[in-house]
């Protein structure tokens, strides 16, 4: 009996020690953010438009390699509030509330370097409903403010199922511009 | 005994390993209000709790024709008769505060118009309806002979709107209307609560109706506006194909001038386009 709880006791202790170990290994090497931007351009002949959201969630750990971002599709703004209703409407907010990406990086970080560097980036982007595999160009810049990230990709909304809305003659471009620039702060446990 | 602590040790380890997957998946908590209880700023006479967003142009274009049921053939459905026309540009300031200005055919009214959001409705319910006030001030510029403070009529309003569903939205507006030179009948100063109501058929089209009867002491010969029309969302454009006895297109007038019974078939038919430019 003794011994068994002899054995527990060792055994989280153990447990609890490697934890932390990890955990703040980990830690050093996580960076988040709740507040990061996001932009969409949608060019048109006379209608071009962005809609933008400054509550981008974001999470890159260096120590997995894994990049996470998701923002809730209803913080997106083009400026008229009727047309983000459509833009809701069109994306089926109520159904599927986000547009997110996981995956990992495919090269190098050095955290002790200085400037920007390319980096990029495969996994899956979900919107819509719909998930595709896609590779994402970027940059990270270790500044003092924090881990700076910039990335864009297009977006083709007939791959997610989105069909663009019409405008009495011509229907809004399938390509869509998407942006993302976010300070992440290194992540404390 | 090794192999056990071992094997415990290892659980251990792996119950206490903060998961580092994806992050957890959060909804934003933002409820915003609802975008949309009318199509449009303003209905025939009366003006809704649509706001012009900031930064933004509402272009309003009203027409109204001669009475239909007067010699209908001869005069074409009452479209030979001249049109009413009120042209007019809103400037959205803030999204809770807009400026207006427009012109009137008839008498050559110029009308400047304000309109300030008190409340939003919210898509939860709270708060349960928009309220926004409403201020026009007109002159009349037709050559007259008369000091230009005899030429003044306004309105004030308080417009209380509530969006049921996805289908359809009511508001009721309150308003005290006032003229410089008052008509016999009363003494300048009108009541009046309007009605208006929207029934959305598609994303497409929406029927409409208003109604702004007089309360109290009216003018002269004065009837209760009524329109009946369809909204036409093209995706740029809202167009309305209405219905009316009234042939103005500002609440004072509405409320003062309005000369034939809807009811006894004296309606006109007229059309407005409406359309918001991002400047």
């Amino acid at each position: 009996m003794s011994n068994i709880s002899a054995i527990l006791t060792r055994g989280a202790a153990a447990g609890l020690l490697l934890t932390l170990i990890c955990a703040s290994t980990a830690g050093a090497q996580a960076f988040r953010t709740e507040s990061g931007h996001v932009a969409f351009h949608s060019s048109v002949p006379l209608h071009a438009f962005t809609g933008t959201s400054e509550t981008l969630n974001g999470r890159i750990s260096l120590a997995d390699s894994t990049v996470d971002f998701y923002v809730d599709l209803i913080t997106l703004e083009t400026g008229i509030a009727k047309r983000d209703k459509d833009m809701r409407q069109t994306l089926e907010t109520e159904e599927h509330p986000f547009a997110e990406f996981y995956g990992k990086l495919t090269t190098p970080v050095n955290l002790q370097a200085e400037g920007a560097q390319q980096v990029s980036a495969e996994g899956t982007f979900t919107i819509h409903g719909i998930s595709r595999e896609i590779t994402v160009e970027g940059t990270l810049n270790r500044t003092p403010e924090g881990l700076a990230v910039e990335a864009s990709w297009t977006l083709n909304m007939t791959d997610y199922d989105i069909k663009p809305p019409g405008i009495l003659f011509y229907r809004v471009s399938e390509e869509i511009e998407i942006e993302l620039q976010a300070t992440l702060q290194p992540e404390n446990n | 005994m090794r192999i056990q602590t071992l094997l415990l040790t290892t659980i251990l380890t792996l119950l206490f390993l903060p998961a580092h997957a994806q992050m957890e998946r959060e909804r934003a908590d933002i409820r915003p209000p609802v975008e949309e209880i009318f199509w449009t700023h303003g209905l025939v006479a009366t003006g809704t709790v649509q706001q012009v967003p900031a930064g933004n142009m509402n272009v309003t274009i009203m027409h109204s024709f001669g009475v239909l049921s007067n010699r209908t053939l001869q005069n074409f459905f009452g479209l030979d008769s001249p049109p009413n026309v009120r042209l007019g540009l809103d400037f959205g300031l803030t999204d809770q505060w807009s400026l207006g200005i427009g012109r009137t055919t008839f008498e050559k009214v110029v009308d400047l118009r304000t309109q300030l959001v008190l409340l939003r409705q919210g898509s939860d319910g709270a708060p349960p309806l928009s309220l926004s006030l409403k201020g026009d001030l007109g002159v009349t510029t037709v050559e007259n002979r008369r000091p230009l403070s005899d030429d003044l009529s306004g309105t004030a309003a308080l417009m209380a709107a509530r969006s049921f569903g996805d289908a359809f939205s009511l508001q009721i507006s309150p308003m005290v209307s006032w003229f410089a030179s008052p008509l016999p009948g009363n003494d300048g100063t009108l009541a009046g609560l309007g009605v208006g109501a929207e029934y959305r058929l598609s994303d497409r089209y929406a029927f409409f109706a208003e109604w702004l009867p007089v309360v109290g002491d009216r003018f002269e010969g004065a009837h209760n506006a009524f329109s009946v029309g369809l909204d036409i969302e093209t995706g740029g454009h809202v167009f309305q194909l209405f219905f009316s006895n009234t042939q103005w297109h500002t609440e004072q007038y509405a409320i003062s001038h309005t000369n034939t019974d809807f009811w006894a078939g004296d309606f006109r038919f007229g059309f407005n386009v409406n359309r918001i430019f991002q400047l």
